[in-house]
């Protein structure tokens, strides 16, 4: 009895019957995430409208000031100069990555991980060895007679962007690899075959059959850009702060949470809006997913 | 996060060994050398004297400690804070106030010493700059400092808004020690609007020792213990105690700390006399026991800040504590610009 009952149930109703056990078993994480992400963030922000006094205060000052827009001005800025720069340099990786024979391939990937591994604030400092007046690209270039002042290419906009672009590209070259990977290589030949040239096959089949992955690794880098710390404060100069540095002196230094909070929200509402047009532009389905 | 997985190791080290400690508690400070010697000076003999054993959290964050009293859940129980801010945090009731029948103030140095905090060890700003990179003939004043025909070149500031810089353009612009409080700001961020493009600024101890060693900025403002490591490290360093600027660090204990007896007793055993000699001999910053100097190497000594009186100007804590809040916008934004 009961065993037709059930299976009658399931035959009509297979969705509802299997939605609860679902939720149950991703309950726990999504208790953890409400606890421990959700609700210390809800605090932050109601802060940003209860202190020091009840109202949008903080926010007035925010937009209000100059030198706050600005600084939310650098961060897109440098953020999109950054991606673009992964995803210039990063796709010829992945490409190579996708189709060169496995030995050569593993070493190469080994290069990436590793430097992805690499502890970040040891990676920084690197880049200000090689970067610095006296550093050693400055050095060489010197000594081979191509220049006769020191470049500055750190404690500025290029030093951020050459130091977050490298660490940046194990963001765009990994889920690529994949992405170009998912796609079938007859395709490529079936194209060559219809008279395309390398570069037409290049622009015209593997870019756009590409493009979905490009476009999620690309946000993805954005928004890690967006909020990224410890590489503009070491490589940058005050100048190019940005919103994460301000965040943090509000926090740490000035103990001012209301505009620390405010901060915050504009950067979150920032990126949402972002995942937003991402959406639209390229649906759900397709983020993260390798290739078709 | 790594941090809490480091207290959790280490809690859970402390349970494995238990019995050996009676009790234990936190000490946080601004981690590297500083807080090595720290831990060397103070929390080993303090382990060793009364079986507590010391925690070592770091580094030091305004933010953490209002969240903690705030919540009342707080799990430093004493902590090195910058001076202005101990003053501040005291005022705003963040602080538990000091039992001073356990610490003795008697010998202790009076400029700092507040109902709420006593010095940590007290340092200079000094003018320092890469002997090997500009000659022997280094700035040697403030204006110096400020002066690009005479120095050329990219110099290093102090990035936090702080006792320090504002006192050290203002001085390089003629006031004298006695006329530099209320800090003039007006007249302060136009001076150092002079050398604004000139200044690469460093965040932490080690990476001002970092640009002056390559000489990516061959001259700057230092915390005198970093130039003292930095020639213990073979660079040509030249330096000038020329109107050095003097602050101190701070010991506080964050209102309801867990264990605000210990609290008090390390902060007698660090501001002792041998405390405070040991953690001078191996810093290079001088202690606040008047005493301490007795029981410390003479030719160290010298090397001082607490010996350099005569050139020396005393950056105002309590009133740094008052205006640390405006002074930290227009500082932050006058930056940022």
């Amino acid at each position: 009895m009961s065993i037709i009952t059930s299976t009658t149930r399931f035959a009509q109703e297979p969705v509802r019957r299997r939605r609860p056990s679902g939720f149950a078993y991703i309950a726990p994480a999504l208790l953890l995430l409400i606890l421990f992400f959700v609700v210390p963030i809800a605090s932050l922000l109601m802060r940003s409208v209860l202190e020091p006094s009840p109202g949008i205060g903080n926010y007035v000052e925010l937009f209000g000031s100059l030198t706050y827009v600005r600084i939310f001005a650098n961060t897109f800025l440098v953020s999109a100069l950054v991606t673009v720069l992964s995803v210039v340099i990063g796709f010829p990786v992945a490409w190579l990555l996708a189709i060169i024979p496995n030995r050569w391939g593993s070493i190469l990937f080994a290069i990436i991980l590793l430097s992805m591994w690499t502890n970040l604030l040891a990676r920084t400092y690197a880049w200000m060895v090689l970067l610095q007046r006296t550093g050693v690209i400055n050095k060489t270039l010197i000594s081979l007679g191509v220049i006769d002042q020191p470049l500055v290419m750190v404690n500025n906009l290029i030093g951020v962007t050459i130091g977050m672009t490298y660490i940046m590209l194990p963001f765009i070259i990994l889920p690529l690899r994949g992405v170009i990977k998912g796609i079938e290589p007859g395709i490529l030949q079936a194209a060559a075959l219809c008279g395309a040239t390398k570069w037409q096959s290049l622009w015209r089949v593997l870019i756009p059959l590409a493009l979905p992955g490009i476009a999620s690794s690309a946000l993805m880098v954005f928004v890690m850009s967006l909020g990224y710390f410890v590489t503009p404060a070491l490589l940058g100069g005050t100048a190019n702060m940005m919103v994460a540095e301000m965040i943090a002196q509000f926090v740490q230094s000035l103990v001012n949470w209301g505009m620390g909070g405010a901060a915050a929200l504009v950067l979150l509402v920032a990126t949402l809006l972002l995942y937003a047009l991402q959406l639209r532009l390229f649906g759900i389905g397709r983020i993260g997913q390798e290739g078709q | 996060m790594r941090k809490s997985i480091i207290m959790a190791a280490a809690v859970a080290a402390v349970a494995f060994t238990a019995p050996a400690y009676a009790a234990e508690m936190v000490f946080t400070s601004w981690g590297g050398t500083t807080q090595d010697a720290q831990k060397a000076a103070w929390a080993e003999k303090f382990t060793a004297e009364t079986k507590t054993n010391v925690l070592q959290d770091g580094p030091t964050d305004y933010g953490k400690i209002k969240a903690m009293v705030e919540s009342g859940n707080v799990s430093w129980d004493v902590v090195d804070v910058e001076g202005d801010y101990a003053v501040q945090a005291g005022n705003k009731g963040m602080l538990e106030k000091l039992d001073f029948s356990v610490i003795d103030k008697s010998k202790l140095d009076p400029r700092f010493v507040t109902d709420y905090s006593v010095g940590s060890f007290y340092y200079s700003f000094v003018i320092g700059f890469n002997a090997d990179a500009v000659g022997a003939e280094g700035p040697k004043t403030w204006a110096d400092l400020f002066d690009t025909t005479k120095f050329p070149g990219k110099r290093t500031f102090y990035k936090w808004s702080a006792p320090g810089v504002i006192e050290a353009a203002l001085l390089a612009d003629g006031v004298t020690p006695d006329k530099l409080y209320p800090l003039d700001l007006d007249r302060a961020f136009k001076k150092l609007d002079t050398i604004k493009k000139d200044i690469i600024w460093w965040s932490g101890g080690a990476q001002s020792q970092q640009l002056l060693a390559s000489a990516e900025a061959p001259y700057g403002m230092f915390w005198n213990g970093r130039l003292t490591a930095l020639k213990a490290t073979g660079v040509n360093v030249g330096e000038s105690w020329e109107q050095n600027i003097t602050a101190a660090d701070a010991l506080v204990v964050p209102k309801s700390a867990k264990n605000r007896d210990l609290a008090m007793k390390f902060i007698a055993l660090a501001t002792s006399a041998k405390g405070q000699a040991d953690m001078a001999t191996a810093t290079g910053y001088a202690p606040i026991n008047t005493e301490s100097g007795q029981l410390m190497d003479a030719a160290l000594r010298k090397t001082l800040p607490d010996q350099q009186a005569a050139s020396q100007v005393n950056a105002d804590m309590s009133y740094w504590a008052q205006h640390r809040d405006e002074i930290g916008e227009r500082w932050y934004a006058w930056q940022a610009k």
